[in-house]
């Protein structure tokens, strides 16, 4: 398959094409599908295919014209020709400003191979879900267990030739809990590096006692407005409306309006972020040293005290943008937090443990989820309930917001481990006395 | 014409039969499917373009699916050399036998599920298109959308950007087994507007789509659905808030077709059946909406992006009554399901690509069609409102839930449209109350295709879904 490779390289040199990047991108992966205890079934998979994409310069340099595909790693040589050769002619129709690929650039303390054994880490997450604690009345109902070894190769017409092996996993779980007849299910779908064992039952374990709860909600009262805490991994929709408004693609498309020094939360009184993107996070899917256009990632300050400091992004819309050295990140973290979680789970608040789905409109930023269970804490009482959803817009809960300055990692984000939200539109399905 | 076959998968072909025969020996039951999908993408609007022959369903590869000792096991690989089958044979057995060690090792029991039926059966499917996406002239539809783009900007109100969006893809799909060779080929396109607003520091991007299964000719009429766009993004930079609370509401076909996904698409699947996970199972023969509900589900029963003639398993498609006058009659089911409750597969295996596994998942999901006109069904309304636009939804087969984000509520007082625009909208509820609700039904009924759906939060395929519009109770937020 070498041979392949070597071929679609020599082909793009020759191509006519005024630049070129390709990626050889092959996948191992296990897989293992349960139902309850029993195997479902088991997949084996071996994947391999070159992303490819030709760029053309366009009257004198002033534009730049680009067409990508996913080019079989089997492909003949003809058929692979044929391809560069229609990229080449569909590069020529799509004008855009004129911008330059990356160069080679040495990433700080690059590692070309990384451990990603996936038999070691299939048997990883197997021997963490037979420990999870199961009981009479909380279990797996279901497990879906992806274990995947990547190995990419980057080369472009500027010089870059880099190749990283890295791990990347995910784990789908669904959790019932029954009682008098009853039985509820939870969801949880983790996404990691490789596997880690002791989050693995940790996490788990949580969503068991959630389980238990949430056989004995009582109907959301219709509050109105309400603080709404967050402190499991929908609180990441909240910190990506952050990190998507700083990121150089989205300011040039003109979706977010944030500018360079701008206090992003001005108006309120409440705590301030600080949004970094970091090279590493333990056990992150995204530690890669290199983004997917081959610039180095390293750490950067995005927002700091809530201000914006520097956007991010890829090498178009980064030099639309005139910035030096950026980069796609990958891994982030938000701190900023002055409270402790103890502290923000004071007072009348509903705390959200499981929405149906939560979402934040990286546009407006809307804001808008189901609650499945949530606990309404209310005179020293804490009430499971479900039902009703909540809304509200993070342009102006983001003024008055409160976060922990412990954090806690959801994958590639490290973020505070609770968030209190205030005055969040919250429709009940009981009416308050 | 006809979108043809892929050479590549018929070349592919005899090396695949050599591969089943080899294991054939070690197992009892092996079925291929080979996959040799192409097409394009085009995004443009006035910052940045881009062409890609990339889309959600363009892959090549091949899956294989073997049996033995009632389990069901899986090798997804790309490259596969017809004149080497023998190593390929020895590849598969090897990863497949590694995986088995180490689940001896932890000591895991199959779920003991039968054999599949192999009975013979030969299709070969070369459907009607007038375009294909490999020979489109890409420096006209650039053209065009570019056009499109610039008269949005130029003639909307408050428009930062016009976003044009297009995509045909020609599936190809090769499906063997001993005595099963099912051969086939169509092209479906998807499109759409996104006029991105802002005015007084309020941003808003309103969607109109479009979609068929057909080839890129669905474009030549994109520049129609300009209007539309514009008046949504006007209507959305005006839009208020909504007072939360229990309405009665008019849903449009868009809003009628994410209601049938979510409600009754995801909680008929019957795969969750199989593992306890939907509550439908022990509605059959049951009611669960008004009289006047009716919903179809199948490949068969609407011509959009998921109309195909055979599933990922080999099924030939179908189409499924699944709520007759109100009642639920049935679900819908791929092979291995079907086997495990003992009842027939309806065509609905499928993957997101060769590289993933077959679930039960949804192709065109449609109510049917009542006697009621629009006019009628606004008049009835003392307070309340048209929801038109859909922006997401969430499936909750276990519990009967369901969230819908609606784009867009137009007010209605006293049988008359307002004016008065409310927007986002949360519509959640429990999926009877809902289904009950239904009071009136109009005599028209419209698919949508445009947009992916996910089992979960992955294992993303193409679906459409729609019906006519309803008159319902439901809870906005």
């Amino acid at each position: 398959m070498m041979k392949s490779w070597d071929r679609l390289i020599e082909l793009l040199r020759t191509s006519g094409a005024d630049a070129w990047e390709a990626a050889d991108v092959e996948e191992k992966g296990w897989e293992f599908y349960f139902i309850r205890r029993r195997l479902d079934q088991n997949r084996a998979k071996r994947v391999r295919n070159f992303d490819v994409r030709v760029y053309r310069r366009l009257e004198d340099g002033k534009y730049l014209g680009s067409a990508g595909a996913k080019i079989p790693a089997d492909a003949s040589e003809e058929e692979t020709r044929r391809m560069i050769a229609d990229l080449c002619r569909n590069a020529e129709y799509v004008r855009n400003p004129a911008y330059t690929l990356n160069p080679p650039v040495q990433a700080e303390k690059a590692e070309t191979e990384k451990q990603a054994d996936v038999r070691a880490i299939s048997a990883g997450f197997l021997h963490a879900l037979r420990s999870v604690p199961e009981t009479e009345t909380e279990d797996l109902n279901s497990c879906e267990i992806f274990v995947s070894e990547i190995r990419r190769h980057f080369m472009n017409s500027e010089g870059i030739d880099v190749t990283e092996v890295y791990p990347a996993s995910m784990l789908e779980t669904v959790v019932n809990a029954r009682k008098e007849g009853r039985e509820i299910e939870l969801y949880r779908l983790y996404h990691s590096g490789s596997c880690d064992e002791t989050q693995v039952i940790r996490d788990l374990s949580e969503t068991l006692s959630y389980g238990r709860d949430r056989l004995n909600t009582v109907p959301t009262p219709a509050l109105g407005q309400a603080d709404v805490v967050f402190s499991t991994d929908a609180a990441r929709e909240i910190y990506d409306w952050f990190i998507t408004r700083m990121s150089a693609g989205a300011v040039f498309r003109g979706i977010s309006d944030w500018k360079i020094g701008q206090e992003v939360q001005e108006g309120g009184d409440g705590d301030r972020v600080t949004v970094r993107a970091v090279r590493e996070l333990p056990n992150s899917s995204r530690n890669t040293a290199y983004d997917s256009e081959g610039a180095p990632v390293r750490d950067l300050t995005l927002i700091e005290n809530g201000r914006a400091e520097h956007y991010f992004g890829s090498r178009q819309f980064s030099q639309y943008l005139h910035l030096e050295d950026s980069f796609i990140a990958g891994n982030f973290e938000v701190t900023g937090g002055s409270a402790t979680a103890e502290e923000l789970r004071q007072g009348s608040c509903l705390e959200i443990v499981e929405f149906s789905d939560f979402q934040v409109d990286e546009i407006t930023g809307d804001l808008a989820g189901e609650i499945r269970l949530a606990y309404w804490n209310d005179g020293g009482k804490r009430i499971p309930v479900s039902g009703g959803s909540v809304s509200g817009s993070m342009r102006e809960l983001a003024k008055t917001m409160r976060f922990s300055s412990a954090g806690r990692q959801f994958d590639n984000y490290r973020i505070p481990e609770v968030t209190r939200l205030k005055n969040v539109t919250v429709t009940g399905i009981r009416e308050t006395k | 014409m006809k979108a043809p076959f892929s050479p590549y998968l018929n070349e592919l072909a005899p090396g695949l039969k050599k591969l089943i025969g080899l294991l054939r020996e070690r197992y009892d039951y092996v079925s291929v499917l080979s996959t040799d999908s192409v097409g394009f993408q085009v995004r443009i609007s006035q910052r940045a373009k881009s062409v890609t022959r990339e889309t959600m369903t363009t892959e090549r590869g091949t899956v294989v699916r073997v049996y033995r000792d009632g389990l069901y096991s899986e090798a997804a690989f790309t490259g596969f050399d017809p004149e080497n089958a023998e190593a390929f044979c020895r590849e598969i057995t090897e990863e497949l036998d590694a995986q088995l060690e180490l689940l001896r090792e932890t000591g895991t029991q199959p779920y003991e599920t039968g054999i599949l039926p192999d009975e013979e059966r030969r299709i070969f499917v070369e459907m009607e298109t007038e375009r294909l996406p490999e020979t489109e002239d890409m420096a006209a539809l650039v053209t065009r959308l570019s056009e499109i783009s610039d008269e949005g900007v130029r003639t909307g109100e408050n428009l930062i950007d016009c976003i044009l969006r297009a995509s045909s893809t020609h599936i190809c799909k090769l499906f063997l087994t001993e005595r099963q060779d099912l051969r086939q080929s169509y092209v479906y396109s998807e499109g759409g507007i996104a006029a991105l607003a802002s005015r007084d520091g309020r941003t808003e991007m309103a969607y109109t789509s479009v979609s068929g299964r057909c080839g890129p000719e669905l474009f030549d009429s994109l520049r129609d659905k300009l209007p539309e766009a514009l008046r949504i993004a006007e209507d959305l930079l005006r839009s208020e808030r909504v007072e939360p609370g229990e309405y009665d509401v008019i849903t449009s076909p868009e809003v009628t077709g994410l209601i049938a996904h979510e409600a009754f698409g995801h909680g008929v699947e019957m795969d969750m059946f199989v593992k306890g996970r939907a509550l439908g199972a022990e509605y059959i023969g049951k009611r669960v909406g008004s009289d006047l509900v009716t919903m179809h589900e199948g490949a068969l029963c609407a011509v959009d992006v998921a109309s195909y003639a055979f599933d990922d398993e080999g099924t030939p498609a179908g189409d499924v009554t699944e709520i007759e006058n109100g009642i639920l009659r049935t679900g819908i089911c791929d092979a291995l399901s079907a086997l495990r409750l003992g009842t027939v597969p309806t065509g609905n295996g499928k993957r997101e690509n060769f590289a993933h596994k077959v679930y039960t998942r949804m192709t065109n999901t449609v109510f049917d069609s009542g006697k009621n006109t629009l006019e009628e069904m606004i008049a009835s309304i003392q307070k309340g409102y048209l929801l038109q636009g859909m922006q997401s939804g969430m499936e909750d087969p276990k519990h009967w839930g369901i969230q819908c984000i609606i784009d867009r509520g137009y007010e209605i007082a006293d049988g008359k449209l307002t004016g008065k625009v409310v927007s986002p909208l949360v519509m959640t509820g429990y999926v009877p109350d809902l289904l009950n609700s239904v009071s009136m039904v109009s005599g028209d009924r419209e698919t949508f295709g445009s947009g992916g759906c996910g089992k979960g939060h992955k294992e993303w395929v193409k679906v459409s879904d729609g019906g006519p519009y309803l008159k319902a109770k439901v809870r906005l937020g």
